[in-house]
């Protein structure tokens, strides 16, 4: 599922990746950017955290004229003056003029650079209600988001993933080079999908996923091993012949009920005696109220 | 400086990486060896270094430095150390008119809400300011070191305006000039529910490249083991990439001494 979301196949819309300090959702970003200039789509890029370098570190350098990175690196408030975004224009008018600044053919992914920064200096509402006019204006066909989920309250951070279509939380497995992705998916009827599965990305930013956990905190088995016969080498013997088991079989356990012994214990023998009850008045028969004749 | 720390994480002064950006955080235990230790690390390196010591005065870390055989009071001399000494600095910027201090560093202390603009406007003047020695070399790479960032936390700063402040540094120093950042964060008890503090130590780990937390030692007091710290590589281009190893250490008077756990020539 992770690989089907990063390289675009299932529909676009909003889509949060989430990372801790455990494990860093930036690399599945890039892999984003990456799967959309293969796609031949235009990237509009607002990057407030890290540097335009940085970010196209690994990426294919014959890719430039398809990204479109809106500095907001080295200044995102505008103390300096040295940058061309501040935090301030994360809006749907500004956003969009940003976007349609620049001719393209076909639909535009915008990549958010992170979530957290901007959190900071907005209300929560007020991003979540930008991110929804972008989604319904529809200047870009896919929105990706990266979310320092630890650094939030989790309500805030639950209400940024309630508007998303597929949030992606990204954490380490036991092996430090790879990662567990725990996808979400809301498919258009509302149907939610959910799966696990261990992700690596390479020096040139491609996603390579490799194995599937099935379920939730599944366990890997090893691979089985011949087992050892603990009653291989003993001094006496554990083991039955062909004879011997045979003679076991044929022994009647005591306390075994035959057919025999059966119809012997239930058979009428001449002296044994017979209950006979005959009701008297005292005695409630009342099917319905067998507690009437108590005083209550 | 700690030979034995540099060959854990496999720098010297003749060659480290330049563009790290390293956060050094302790909990029930003091960290400020480690401060100690990349000062005259930087210094040494022939670093142009900008110091912001908030907590300690500037004989403070002279004395200490010249445990270490690095001479502050020279460097500063020379213009290779631009030192901001927080204690002595913060009663003028309280004593003075309202007017005249509006770009001090220290203005923060008067309006903490106002966020921390100057200080950063001061850290990025001091270290493009005098980039030559007297022999009309260049210095290395700037260094950023703080001592220590909890306490603005303290003084009324909100831990955002903190980490908008890191990042400023971040993208200048570490990415624009290739220099490094070394910032000392305090943590509280564990179970102390301090959202400041906590907000501010994960949002810098999220920014670092590499991070040294010291504790003590979880079953408590030991005369020839001070503690344990933990490495933690975040830098990608590491080979170490997201591995975290803990040592033991010991301060000596003249350095300190780390060694894998349960190797103590106490114990051996």
């Amino acid at each position: 599922m992770l690989l089907n979301i990063v390289h675009g196949t299932e529909s676009g819309g909003f889509i949060v990746v989430e990372d801790t300090v455990k494990y860093s959702g930036r690399e599945i970003l890039k892999c984003f950017i990456n799967a959309a200039i293969k796609r031949g789509e235009d990237v509009h890029v607002l990057g407030f955290e890290t540097s335009e370098a940085e970010l196209r570190a690994g990426l294919d350098s014959s890719s430039g004229q398809k990204i479109h990175f809106h500095k907001g690196h080295p200044d995102p408030l505008g103390w300096t003056c040295k940058s061309s975004v501040t935090v301030q224009q994360f809006n749907t008018p500004d956003i969009t003029r940003l976007v349609q600044n620049t001719p393209h053919t076909k639909a535009a992914v915008l990549i958010v650079d992170s979530l957290s920064f901007i959190l900071r200096h907005h209300q929560p509402v007020v991003i979540c209600r930008s991110l929804q006019e972008l989604k319904k204006v529809g200047v870009v066909k896919t929105i990706v988001g990266l979310l320092h989920s630890d650094l939030h309250l989790q309500g805030v951070v639950k209400s940024v993933c309630h508007l998303a279509n597929a949030v992606i939380s990204v954490a380490p497995a036991n092996n430090e080079h790879c990662g567990v992705a725990k996808t979400t998916r809301r498919t258009k009827s509302g149907k939610l999908m959910q799966e696990e599965e261990y992700f690596d990305v390479s020096e040139d930013a491609a996603l390579s996923v490799k194995t599937r956990t099935h379920q939730p905190g599944h366990v890997q088995t090893e691979p089985d091993k011949p087992k050892a016969d603990p009653t291989s080498n003993l001094t006496f013997n554990l083991r039955l012949s062909k004879k011997e088991k045979e003679a076991k079989e044929k022994v009647a356990l005591p306390f075994v009920f035959s057919q025999e012994k059966k119809s012997a214990l239930l058979r009428p023998t001449p002296g044994t005696g017979r209950i006979t009850y005959e009701p008297d008045a005292y005695d409630d028969f009342d099917e319905e109220d067998p507690d009437d004749d108590l005083d209550v | 400086m700690f030979p034995e720390l540099n060959s854990i994480l496999s720098s010297s002064p003749d060659s480290f990486r330049s563009g790290d950006f390293i956060v050094l955080s302790d909990r029930q235990a003091d960290a400020s060896f480690l401060i100690h230790h990349y000062l005259s690390f930087y210094l040494r390196a022939g670093c142009k270094v900008c110091f912001l010591g908030l907590v300690q005065s500037f004989s403070h870390y002279s004395a200490v430095s010249q445990r270490l055989g690095v001479s502050l009071t020279q460097a500063r001399e020379k213009g290779q150390l631009v030192f901001l000494e927080g204690l002595k600095d913060s009663i003028g910027v309280i004593s003075q008119e309202e007017s005249s201090q509006s770009k001090l560093p220290l203005s923060y202390l008067r309006s903490p809400g106002a966020g921390l603009e100057c200080l950063f406007k001061f850290v990025e003047s001091s270290v493009s300011q005098n980039t030559e020695n007297e022999d009309g070399e260049k210095w290395g790479p700037p260094v950023l070191l703080i001592d220590d960032l909890s306490v603005l936390l303290s003084l009324g700063v909100s831990a955002g305006a903190i980490l908008d402040f890191t990042l400023y540094c971040q993208a200048t120093i570490c990415s624009e000039l290739q220099g490094n950042i070394v910032i000392l964060v305090r943590r509280e008890e564990e179970d102390v529910d301090d959202e400041g503090s906590n907000l501010l130590q994960k949002g810098l780990i999220h920014q670092c490249s590499l991070a040294l937390h010291v504790e003590g030692l979880p079953t408590g007091y030991c005369r020839d083991i001070h503690g344990q710290m933990e490495v933690w590589w975040r830098s990608r281009e590491d080979a170490m990439y997201n591995q975290r190893k803990v040592f033991h250490y010991k301060v000596h008077d003249k350095g300190a001494s780390f060694f894998a756990r349960g190797t103590s020539s106490a114990l051996l």
